[in-house]
């Protein structure tokens, strides 16, 4: 629960909704709102794309997307990708073995079991039990592939489409595609527990979008709505002073805007206005207290029940985008003694996961809200070898091959796409590409993923650059 | 080095010209009729104008018969040869179409037109087509000498730049606006030339200037006043990505750079001394060649070495570095052309490789920069310490390059047979971690460069080699005798290695071994020499040292395959193992921070400096450095000739691209610069894409005063400060950006021209955030103005930073959400010109953050204002008026003004919850031996998040000492442990949960006390890496009891971060005496129905807050008016 955050006392969200809407009545929200979309912003020195909501391309189910990230990179071979192989490999070396980041031995079969799950019959591994039950919700896609095996190109290639140059990320692209349906609270939120992952912010940049399309970074540890986002507090003026200087501004403002013709001025008019209900709106979506205790329990009780139930809060209130990321550094790169690391791991978020998918259901949100769960790549087959080259019980990084899984919005559950290996070194039916995966989620979205692009530097570019192909199973 | 007065493109012509040879009309119809349709519906969609998978093209010829990564798919008149007729028949690892194979009936045709020469009409693809274009477009001819045209204006033009307007306005029936008030044009030129407000003083001073030069005077004033470079300079370093940081490194290497400051301060001082801007790039390109007398230029280079570090992977560093000079320079997009010719701009990939072979030639250095600060005790000490580490770096490095180098001439072998499996040993970019004994991708790569430019054939040494690595793998048995018996008969060959050869080899690893034999031996004989001839097979008796000579220098030679180059560790880290790496770097790294961390010491420069042994660059097919192509020379850009390029001379030739570059014949600099001058001005260029002067940009709004403002600047020997004079003096300039006067020219205005392209009035702009932020610490009285100096941060809790923020710390990796926000340069790109973006975080940032309110404290008490009771409010309201916005009230402002400070006294803040009040944070003593507490003393500083000694943590006083919401850290020593200290309001009974954590895995960990006034020592545990429950199921406590949470430090100050963050719990008291005996009632009434709780992270919180005054929320609220941010 989100206790008095501050020095406020409680605050009476009706009242205060009353008085911001008597100062914005004033203004006539809707022709406010007109006045800082794309189209009607001829002001010559404004590159302001706005956060206003737009249309898709053509019509799609999906309009949220809920993104778990294992960062780390999970196992797909001891998750979702079974390869009974390797049990008849143990201690043998495997034919074909790949080159990765650190050197592999022999083949590592997975300690955890697999089974068939639901009418669809997708084998998972026992890791995400309560996941499993939703089996027929699934799209597994186990050919994905990646470009190398290091932790830092392979986040910059799935969350911003290029491992190398700095480009937007694909909720920046998102928020540029769709716009913001609350422009109460940020269109696009990252939370990560304790700290930031690898890579910090550039996992969730703008690129040389506006940076009005970043993600914004929310520590889901903290329960104060100060600390989880910047400067919705204020501590020099309670909100009752504060409505009173904006109701001087506003009259000061109206004052200059009389003999100017600017739209930029009335946007930010505006944007003030907002501002003061996004301060009620925000400690409203982060206050877990709301839900009852039945939600609560079904969530669980650590920070990854938290930050999943705060991610169907937001997007209960319109927010476009929510990351989650596992932890501060990369919790999942079980590198030693996988069988202990990826069970403690999978433990933490296999019960809100289900929790979440059970809860969209119940809401009528499932349909609308796209779940993307993956991390930046996959594990090796092989176990790896410590410096004296003995096993260290874990795995290496794998680009080669390694599985996502999709739900929800426009997805076709109940299915496997592509294939790895007999061992689950790489992807050879089907292999997807990272571009692919963004094309079909843009796709899902509403967006045309060739048709999606900005004007940077001289050519248009796309969040699929050159690439990109629609994964066109999975997609119902 | 000629460059063309005409600027024609004759060498892109000529290059399509040939690839375009006309074909049979009968080849031409089967073409058409059965190919052509084919590839368009089973290749294009992957192969085609929008994809092409693997680099390969099927919808132009030139493409075609290029090919993609697996190289040219038809050997024409070969069907069984070519690729393509393999990926179709699905006989080989290639299948194509990927998932619905062709019809046999598609297989045969395409065989038949294979074998009937492939050949492709030459019909006009997109590429040629653009050519009259490229030809013609405006921004590569010449530059043009227009005079101002005449003009009607009724005496409205002051300058030539008017009547080029006026002469626009008047084509489209618009008529320009009457000149602003003078209020108007001082702020207006003051925030454009100084990034700052004008002070109350100066308007007063112009406004009453009866001077008729009274404009002429406040623009000089200005253009030669300090905070002109500290503004304008800004500019620049959107340009040039500037950072202080890397951007993401892995940890082994220090994260900032050592000479961001020097060069962002070189570029403020090169605008205020108004140093010629051919110079300015000259210097910023190649100041070690063209500056050797003035050392203190080197700084100037931090333009091409202040990019990202892309973990270090050379190919992007490159790639950064071409796409900063073309586009920020000529407003090229040159970048395109590191994949494929570029798709709209005459730009060939192999150009892009050419001015990559100049980058791949310049090796970076630290060069320490000539020192103007004090030479006392304390810089003696600087110096010994800095030699100390210089010295511990210079002898790891050249150890280890010694090893390094001894390892790869031993395992030679390895070496040359990984040759033949290059594949398998990954690029430059894939980081794998390399153990002593494995082979390093960097020798295998250096080996490939040698061999490549070694004569295959009659190579004394490796022709052999090549001869049997030339023979199929399975054919190796079968066809090795015939080569060896070539070989043996080949006087070319030198007798040893024709010696080892003198059976028949069975496999290319024996090959590959018998060289590694013959290598040793003659290593062996160099490092002891003996008597024994190091090769003694009969006839081939060596005859002494002239014999071992060439393979002496296959070994240590000038271009060695085995030798780890002598440069810094940043161009060589790929050399050694992993663990080696980071070693050095680590010792780099204590050079670097010992830089960092001292004030007033000599700035340092990273320079470019150009190998001695150059490397001839090739292209990378598709941009893949695994794929290498032809060779390249290095030359400027083919569109900067008449003919083919003309190859550099001089070494990597970066002063000859530097000085075509700033070559007066050549008209893009000049175009681009001086548009980026009236952009800054204008708020958009004259061209509207200003690094972007291709095919694909839009033309100039007025492309003759676009050539007449570059032909200023030549004349005017490339001063940007005339440029800046020329456009702020013009009455375009001067206009009012209002939409008044007659409504009828108002209307018609805005109809025909929306976005003001023609300028019929100024357009008014908002300040980007430096001048939002330098223009509040100016109004406020608070602005800090000293130049230079190292970076410092620009949000510190504490607001300490007072200085202009372009000196504020620019951090790439962890740029403050606040910059962001506000549309700050992205400092990974090269920025031309920012968003503009309005949306509630930013005021949010307004409303809340304490920056701003800070701001209105200090100018209400600088205004010595803070007795609101003694002070008129209509003079306060003027005075707020004056300061803020350099005006007077109107009588409706001032109304309003004086009716919000009327209004009841602001509220007073809740104080804060019960709950947190109970808590207080400090450091103090543990007596061991009773038990208890000797001292507890609060610490001082709140940084947002934890109680700490100071604003830098560890504080300088009080070190480590640290309690935050969810832990915290004890200090250096047990009069410094931690204290979370509970205070009981009331006596109560309670209990205490807690999970102690402590996280790493190293040192010795922490002590966990929990310690009671009255019954002192609670509980107590010692925790490394491990957690532990530390529980109390009830304690009685009276009111003003105190519960400590203290962790000590052990043994060892390491690694003392820890989590523990209590609960302490009110307990139903059921005494049996007082309590009904009802089982139904057992609990007192409100003990039942709320428990109370104290939760350490929940009530944790910082200083109470502090209110602002009505005063400073009236200073505040102007503060966040339109009229501060926008100008008119």
């Amino acid at each position: 629960m989100i206790p008095d955050p501050s020095f406020f006392g409680p605050i009476d969200r009706r009242a205060m909704l009353q008085r911001s809407a008597m100062g914005l009545g004033a203004l006539g929200l809707a022709s406010l709102l007109e006045s800082q979309g794309l189209a009607a912003d001829p002001s010559p020195s404004s590159v302001g794309e706005s956060l206003r909501p737009r249309a898709p391309h053509f019509p799609a189910k999906a309009k949220h997307v809920i993104h778990f990230f294992l960062n780390g990179g999970p196992s797909h071979v001891d998750t979702f990708d079974p390869k009974p192989a390797l049990s008849r490999y143990e201690g043998q070396s495997l034919p074909g073995k790949l080159t990765t980041e650190r050197k592999t031995g022999a083949a590592f079969p997975s300690p955890f079991k697999f089974q068939p799950r639901g009418q669809s019959g997708i084998e998972i591994s026992e890791l995400f039990e309560q996941t499993a039950a939703h089996a027929d919700d699934l799209a597994v896609i186990r050919s994905m592939y990646a470009q190398v095996p290091n932790h830092e190109p392979s986040l910059m290639l799935m969350n911003c489409g290029d491992s190398v140059q700095s480009r937007p990320s694909v909720g920046a692209w998102v928020l540029y595609g769709l716009g913001v349906e609350n422009q109460n609270l940020p269109g696009f939120v990252a939370m990560c527990p304790n700290g930031y992952p690898i890579k910090d912010a550039e996992n969730w940049q703008s690129g040389f979008l506006p940076g009005a399309f970043q993600g914004t970074f929310i520590d889901p540890q903290h329960r104060e709505l100060e600390k989880l986002i910047e400067n919705i507090r204020s501590r020099h003026a309670t909100p009752v002073e504060q409505r009173r200087q904006l109701d001087l501004l506003l009259q000061l403002n109206r004052e200059h805007q009389e003999q100017r013709t600017d739209p930029r001025l009335e946007a930010r008019i505006e944007s003030f206005e907002l501002a003061f209900r996004m301060q009620i709106e925000a400690a409203d979506a982060f206050d877990l207290s709301k839900e009852s205790q039945s939600t609560l329990e079904m969530y669980g009780p650590g920070v990854h029940g938290r930050q999943t139930l705060i991610a169907r809060r937001l997007v209960e209130r319109g927010v476009r985008y929510v990351q989650l990321w596992h932890g501060a550094g990369q919790p999942w790169d079980n590198h030693n003694d996988l069988e202990v690391n990826h069970r403690k791991l999978a433990a933490e978020i296999d019960q809100p996961i289900a929790a979440l998918i059970t809860d969209l259901k119940q809401r009528g949100l499932f349909d609308e809200t796209l779940i993307l769960w993956g991390g930046e790549f996959g594990r090796t087959p092989t176990v790896e070898l410590t410096g004296e080259g003995k096993s260290s019980l874990g795995r290496d990084h794998n680009h080669y091959g390694f599985s996502v899984w999709m739900a929800g919005g426009g997805v076709r559950g109940g299915t496997v796409y592509g294939a790895t290996d007999e061992f689950g070194f790489k992807a050879v039916e089907k292999a997807a590409s990272v571009h692919d995966l963004h094309a079909t989620m843009l796709h899902l979205l509403g967006l045309n993923h060739e048709q999606l692009t900005y004007r940077y530097a001289g050519r248009d570019f796309r969040l699929t650059d050159v690439h990109g192909r629609l994964l066109r199973e999975v997609i119902a | 080095m000629s460059i063309g007065t005409r600027f024609f493109l004759l060498f892109i012509v000529w290059h399509f010209a040939v690839l375009l040879a006309a074909d049979e009309p009968l080849a031409n119809d089967y073409f058409e009729s059965k190919i052509r349709p084919l590839f368009a519906n089973r290749c294009w969609e992957c192969h085609g104008p929008d994809e092409q998978w693997n680099g390969l093209r099927l919808d132009s010829p030139v493409d075609f018969l290029r090919g993609g990564d697996f190289g040219p798919p038809v050997v024409p008149g070969d069907p069984e040869a070519s690729l393509l007729m393999k990926a179709v028949q699905r006989t080989g690892e290639l299948k194509m179409p990927p998932d619905d194979p062709l019809s046999a009936d598609e297989i045969e045709s395409i065989r038949q037109w294979i074998a009937d020469g492939a050949s492709w009409p030459a019909t006009m693809d997109t590429g040629v087509r653009s050519l009259e274009q490229w030809r013609t477009h405006w921004a590569f001819q010449p530059l043009g000498n227009p005079s101002p045209p005449a003009v009607d204006d009724g005496g409205w033009c002051q300058t030539p730049i008017d009547a080029f307007i006026f002469a626009e306005l008047a084509r489209h029936e618009l008529r320009p606006s009457p000149v602003a008030d003078r209020r108007t044009l001082i702020r207006r030129l003051t925030v454009d030339l100084t990034g700052l407000p004008p002070t109350r003083e100066a308007v007063e001073a112009f406004v009453h200037d009866s001077r008729p030069n009274a404009y002429e005077r406040l623009v000089d004033d200005l253009l030669s006043s300090p905070a002109y470079g500290q503004q304008f300079a800004r500019n620049w370093l959107d340009i040039a990505r500037y950072s202080d940081t890397k951007g993401y490194v892995y940890a082994r290497e220090e994260r900032f750079f050592v000479h961001s400051a020097a060069y962002r301060n070189w570029v403020i001082d090169a605008f205020n001394s108004d140093l010629p801007y051919d110079r300015f790039i000259q210097l910023q390109l190649a100041a070690d060649q063209i500056a050797a007398e003035e050392p203190a230029s080197l700084a100037a280079m931090g333009f091409l070495t202040l990019g990202r570090r892309f973990l270090g992977v050379t190919h992007d560093i490159i790639d950064d570095r071409i796409d900063v000079v073309c586009r920020g320079i000529m407003g090229l997009t040159v970048a395109c052309a590191r994949c494929h010719d570029h798709k709209f701009d005459p730009i060939p990939t192999a150009d892009y490789y050419s001015l990559y072979g100049v980058f791949q030639n310049s090796l970076e250095r630290q060069v320490e920069l000539p020192h103007a600060g004090t030479s006392g005790k304390s810089d003696e000490a600087f110096r010994l310490e800095l030699q100390k580490r210089q010295q511990a770096l210079a002898e790891k490095l050249a150890s280890s390059r010694a090893e390094a180098s001894d390892r790869a001439r031993e395992r030679l072998a390895d070496y040359l047979f990984a040759q033949s499996e290059r594949s398998k040993y990954p690029e430059e970019g894939f980081d794998q971690v390399l153990a002593r004994t494995d082979l390093i991708p960097a020798f295998v790569r250096r080996w490939e460069g040698y061999l490549a430019k070694v004569d295959a054939d009659r190579d004394p040494i490796f022709g052999p080699w090549f001869r049997f690595a030339s023979i199929q793998t399975d054919a190796f048995a079968a066809e090795s005798p015939a080569v060896h018996q070539q070989i043996l008969a080949e006087s070319a060959y030198h007798p040893w290695v024709r010696g080892v050869l003198s059976d028949a080899p069975h496999s290319l690893r024996d090959v590959a071994d018998r060289y590694g034999q013959l290598f040793a031996r003659v290593l062996k004989e160099h490092r002891q020499p003996s008597n024994e001839p190091p090769a003694s097979s009969g006839e081939n008796k060596p005859t002494g040292q002239t014999l071992a000579e060439p393979f002496l220098n296959v070994l240590f030679g000038h271009t060695s395959p085995c030798e780890t180059p002598d440069e810094s560790i940043v161009s060589i880290e790929t050399y050694f193992d992993s663990e080696t790496t980071t070693q050095i770097w680590n010792l780099q790294g204590e050079i670097d921070r010992w830089r960092l961390q001292n004030e007033d010491v000599p700035s340092v420069a990273v320079g470019l400096f150009d190998r001695t042994v150059l490397q001839e660059p090739r292209i990378f097919r598709r941009g893949n450095p695994a794929t290498k192509g032809d060779f390249v020379a290095r030359h400027s850009l083919s569109l900067l000739h008449d003919g083919p390029p003309v190859p550099f001379l001089v070494g990597s030739g970066r002063r000859e691209f530097a000085e075509q570059l700033t070559d007066p014949k050549n008209p893009l600099t000049m175009r681009v610069w001086v548009n980026r001058i009236w952009q800054h001005h204008f708020g958009v260029g004259l061209v509207r894409t200003p690094s972007d002067f291709g095919l694909r940009s839009e033309p100039p709004s007025h492309p003759e005063l676009l050539d007449w403002l570059a032909g200023k600047l030549r004349e005017n020997h490339w001063s940007t400060k005339s440029i800046h004079r020329l456009i702020v003096l013009s009455a375009a300039y001067r206009q009012s950006s209002r939409v008044a006067g007659d409504p009828g020219i108002a209307k018609r205005s805005t109809e025909i021209d929306p976005d003001n392209h023609k300028l019929w009035r100024m357009s008014p702009r908002r300040l980007r955030f430096e001048e939002l932020r330098d223009g509040l610490l100016s109004v406020a009285g608070d602005l800090d103005r000293r130049d230079g100096g190292k970076p410092a941060e620009l949000f510190s809790a504490d607001d300490r930073n007072h200085r202009r923020t372009i000196f504020g710390l620019v951090d790439r990796q962890f740029l403050p959400g606040t910059l962001r926000l506000f549309d700050f340069a992205n400092p990974d790109l090269h920025i031309a010109r920012r968003s503009e973006t309005t949306v509630p975080q930013q005021a949010l940032y307004f409303l809340n953050h304490p920056f701003v309110a800070a701001r209105a404290r200090s100018l209400i008490a600088h205004l010595h204002l803070h007795d609101q009771d003694q002070i008129e409010e209509s003079d306060a309201v003027e005075s707020l008026f004056h300061a803020i916005l350099q005006r007077e009230p109107t009588a409706h402002e001032r109304a309003a003004a004086a009716g919000f400070l009327a209004g009841a006294r602001p509220e007073e803040p809740v104080p804060l919850s019960r709950e947190s009040q109970a808590w207080s944070y400090g450091y103090g003593e543990l007596d061991g031996s009773t038990g208890r507490l000797r001292s507890f003393t609060p610490l001082p500083y709140f940084s947002g998040s934890a109680w700490q000694g100071g604003e830098s943590f560890p504080d300088a006083k009080l070190g480590w000492v640290q309690v935050s919401a969810l832990g915290g850290h004890p200090g250096n020593d047990l009069q410094h442990s931690c204290i979370r200290r509970w205070i009981a309001p009331e006596s109560m009974r309670v209990s205490i949960e807690s999970l102690a954590r402590h996280e790493p895995d190293v040192s010795d960990g922490v002590g966990f006390r929990i310690v009671s006034s009255r019954h002192g020592m609670l509980l107590s545990q010692d925790l490394k890496a491990s957690e532990a429950r530390l529980d109390l199921e009830h304690l009685d406590v009276e009111a003003g009891d105190t519960i400590d949470f203290v962790v000590e430090v052990l043994q060892e100050l390491n690694s003392d971060q820890h989590l523990w963050a209590p609960k302490i719990r009110e307990l139903a008291i059921t005494d049996p005496d007082t309590a009904p005996q009802d089982p139904r009632s057992l609990e007192p009434a409100r003990a039942a129905t709320d428990p109370r709780v104290w939760d350490a992270e929940r009530d944790f919180v910082g200083p109470p807050p502090q209110l602002l005054n009505r005063l400073e929320q009236l200073a505040q609220t102007l503060m966040l008016t339109n009229e501060f941010l926008f100008v008119d």
